[in-house]
């Protein structure tokens, strides 16, 4: 399922064409998206933080799904601890966000690294049946702990995250552009981890993990590692999520956004990282345009990523290079 | 002294477990003949339940002929996924066709939610809620009939499984396909024979729970999981252990919703399955 | 440097390898052969940490490695190749020798040491020219090749060859017999090989363990096996490949 990058940064090779311009569409994307509050409705800028942050939960699941292979569904589940701790802290505790957030992803780390252990000695389907439940498992408990969440009452009173020095992040733009910076940083450190020798080692395990097995690689601790990688960049995203959204409701949380991470990922094309940053982008925008016609979209999508499986799994990134545009 | 209300949760925990079983058995037969665990039951699970309901009220046909017209939607549907979706998707390895069938419960589920609106609708069937009184144990004709219906199909299963020329057939490819494909056994048949039946099985469990419970669009994925769990705990391919599985699953969840926690009720299934997978991975009667 | 001891295994009522034992010396070059079911993949499978004995003992210089898992095995310096052939479809050849490098010298390990090291080993597979290939284009003789490489990547003390010869022809079985030669004598690397190729294994190997029904049937120097009436008499209407 991963298409592996021929680009072997980790030699040197030679590039046809001046460096710089292999960088001119990312930069110019950087560009657009920053300036972004200048020119669009705060509407849309809103939206374009949503969609940044399932961007963000999508490249760090890739590297689970489309790097090393394991499909599992509870992304949602580790996003929601990441918002509800965080949440908790802060309003009931009342901890700064800068102590509250490293705290929550932190959590979630050890969380995703103590349900891994175990879970990822499981093959294939009962690990994705088992995260299915564990997503379940977790939103039932956001739910029912009404004295902890607030239950389907919601969870109210989330500030932004306190400001540093003379930057506030009270409003949407800052708010949306804190959300910007820390997509960049985080896709950056991924993609550079993706095409690292470790990166390497989980493509090996997600193609063979016996033939892996048998060279000598620790399978189990790199899957537990991509798990647990992919776990606190949706915990993180949580954080984000909590203090710009600023309401949570156990809904928001359920089976339903660890799927649609699934989707996304897939329809985005698996395995390569800035497809499901896409294909986030794509969703979130067209979801929110076609909020007039709310079970529609949804059927659309449940006929797209079957259409995708059938006709194209790589997915949109399949269908780019298939047009030959990269 | 049985004390009588402990003798009707065990009836309704039993009832509940033979409504998990049906759907067990199915799931385990698709998964162990087709290699996918079908997860698009869970949309079948909604349809059904729908069509029965729609031809109760509309058409105003009897409770017992809608549960055949319910399956038989079950049925078309799912041996029409297979036909049009997995058969093309099985080249391409198994995750793909698990991802589709998701998709597909998905896009039933939303389908379902986009026609008749997510708010839950009652499927009554006034003659079969009488109340009976036996041996002290109140309970409803509908139940019985649940027994019974459930009974039947087991057993029909069990029959079609060891004695028809498909069943031997599907029993074969759960073996082995390669060597049964080798033998002779027309794979496809057998496949579209599983999906009916398993189609059926999980509409049936579908339109005999919504009495008691309700039909709306997100009826299907708790049952769904649940199954899924049963499959495991009865061991993979095993009949008889989906039968027991779900039996012990709906004892759990009934008397545990009472005695423990009735909030985290669905919970249980959760943990039946970690034990499962860490006591007994290949579950009670498992052969894998 | 390698000891088994009493090593049983049995899958439900069948067993596969039954009280077997034997050494191998450093240096040496040992087969296994034995008609189909012997229990000599079993066997591979045991050493290796694939499955787990019910009975018996495997020691590696004197260290027991009994059950532990596949990767700690292959970091003690015991590499091996698979029957069925295995591989990262999706890599180039480089790519794939070169896991098997990171996986020797760990991934912080210096780009240019971990380059070196897979570039030499393609280079003796004869592999150089596919280098930027992709695997799974490759014919099954050349992924057998690979996987190879890599497992001669990790640096084993011990190599362990599942079938290497199957479905080779005459010239390209000598080329093999060639190559193993001399990563034994100039690598220094011990071989155990399971094969059906008797011409190979008596060109190659200078001690050959026989398996039969799961036990050790006979063993000595080729000559020997060659003319032993128990090891002919298991052979008959079994098929061997005279190549």
């Amino acid at each position: 399922m991963a298409s592996h990058s021929k680009n072997n940064t980790y030699l040197k090779k030679s590039f046809f064409y001046p460096r710089a311009l292999r960088f001119a569409p990312i930069i110019i994307t950087i560009i657009i998206l920053t300036t972004l509050p200048l020119y669009a409705s705060s509407y849309i800028v809103f939206v374009a933080a949503i969609a940044l942050l399932y961007a963000m939960v999508a490249a760090g699941y890739d590297v689970l799904l489309g790097y090393t292979g394991q499909l599992s569904f509870c992304q949602g589940a580790f996003y929601g601890i990441g918002a509800y701790l965080s949440a908790i802290l802060t309003v009931n505790y009342g901890w700064s966000f800068w102590q509250a957030m490293p705290t929550s992803v932190l959590f979630v780390g050890l969380v995703s690294a103590i349900i891994g252990y175990p879970a990822l000695r499981l093959r294939g389907a009962y690990f994705a049946v088992t995260t299915f439940f564990l997503a379940h498992f977790v939103y039932l408990i956001f739910l029912n702990e009404v004295s902890l969440t607030g239950g389907p009452l919601g969870f109210r009173g989330l500030r932004p995250p306190e400001p540093i020095g003379p930057l506030s992040f009270e409003s949407m733009t800052n708010g949306y552009l804190l959300i910007l910076f820390s997509f960049i940083i985080i896709y950056a450190l991924l993609r550079k981890f993706v095409n690292s020798n470790v990166g390497l080692i989980l493509k090996s395990i997600e193609q063979d993990d016996i033939l892996a097995e048998s060279m000598g690689i620790n399978t189990a601790a790199y899957k537990l590692l991509s798990f647990v990688i992919s776990a606190i960049v949706a915990g993180y995203a949580g954080t984000m999520f909590a203090h710009f959204f600023r309401l949570l409701h156990p809904t928001t949380f359920s089976w339903f956004l660890s799927e649609m991470v699934v989707i996304i990922t897939l329809v985005g094309g698996v395995g390569t990282l800035i497809g499901p940053v896409l294909g986030a982008g794509i969703v979130t925008f067209i979801l929110e345009f076609l909020r007039f016609a709310p079970e529609i979209r949804y059927i659309g999508w449940a006929i797209a990523l079957i259409a995708i499986l059938m006709f194209e799994p790589k997915g949109l990134m399949g269908l780019i290079k298939r047009v030959g545009v990269k | 002294m049985i004390d009588t209300i402990v003798l009707t949760q065990l009836l309704n925990g039993f009832i509940l477990g033979l409504i998990y079983g049906l759907m067990a058995i199915g799931l385990t037969m698709i998964w162990s003949v087709t290699d996918l665990p079908d997860f698009s039951q869970g949309g079948i699970y909604i349809i059904s339940a729908y069509v029965a309901y729609w031809t109760i009220i509309l058409l105003n046909v009897p409770y017992f002929l809608a549960i055949p017209i319910g399956a038989l939607a079950g049925i078309l549907l799912s041996v029409a996924f297979e036909r049009i979706v997995y058969n093309r998707l099985r080249p391409s390895g198994v995750l793909s066709c698990l991802l589709a069938a998701i998709a597909l419960f998905f896009l039933l589920e939303n389908v379902a939610n986009a026609l008749w609106t997510p708010k839950a609708k009652i499927m009554s069937v006034p003659e079969t809620e009488v109340s009976l009184n036996l041996f002290g144990i109140v309970t409803s004709y509908h139940r019985i009939i649940i027994f019974i219906i459930s009974v039947l199909l087991f057993i029909f299963v069990h029959l079609f499984i060891k004695y028809t020329k498909i069943g031997m057939a599907m029993r074969a490819v759960a073996e082995d396909r390669e060597i049964a494909a080798l033998m002779g056994v027309d794979t496809s048949k057998v496949y579209i024979a599983t999906w009916a039946l398993g189609g059926a099985l999980t509409s049936v469990a579908a339109i005999l729970i919504s009495p008691l419970y309700a039909v709306w669009p997100g009826m299907g994925t708790l049952p769904l999981l649940k199954a899924l769990v049963v499959v495991i705990l009865g061991g993979f391919g095993s009949i008889i252990g989906a039968l027991i599985g779900g039996l012990i699953l709906g004892l759990i969840e009934t008397f545990g919703a009472i005695y423990v926690s009735a909030a985290y009720q669905h919970g249980f299934a959760f943990i039946l399955l970690l034990l499962t997978l860490s006591l007994r991975p290949k579950g009670l009667f498992g052969r894998r | 440097m390698l000891k088994v001891t009493g090593l049983t295994k049995s899958f439900g009522k069948l067993v596969a390898v039954n009280n077997l034992s034997f050494t191998v010396g450093e240096g040496e070059r040992v087969a296994i052969i034995g008609p189909n079911g012997a229990g000599k993949t079993t066997t591979f499978n045991l050493i290796t940490g694939h499955l787990k004995p019910d009975r018996g003992v495997v020691e590696f210089y004197g260290k027991n490695i009994t059950g532990l898992k596949p990767y700690k095995i292959c970091r003690a310096g015991i590499g091996r190749t698979f029957q069925i052939v295995r591989s990262f479809p999706n890599f180039t050849v480089f790519e794939h020798v070169l896991v098997g490098a990171i996986s020797r010298y760990g991934p912080r390990a210096q780009i240019d040491l971990l380059k070196n090291q897979t570039e030499n080993i393609i280079q003796k597979l004869g592999l150089i020219a596919k280098k930027d290939t992709i695997v799974r284009n490759l014919t099954i003789v050349d992924k057998k090749r690979i996987e190879l490489a890599t497992a001669l990547a990790l640096k084993p003390k011990l190599l362990l060859l599942d079938e290497l010869m199957a479905g080779l022809n005459p010239a390209e079985i000598d080329e093999y017999i060639e190559l193993l030669k001399r990563i034994n004598e100039e690598d220094g690397i011990t071989l155990i090989v399971v094969e059906h190729v008797m011409r190979a294994v008596m060109k190659l190997c200078n001690r050959i363990i026989v398996m039969h029904y799961g036990k050790k049937l006979a063993e000595g120097a080729p000559m020997e096996i060659s003319t032993n009436r128990d090891v002919i008499e298991a052979y008959l209407g079994e098929g061997v490949a005279y190549a």
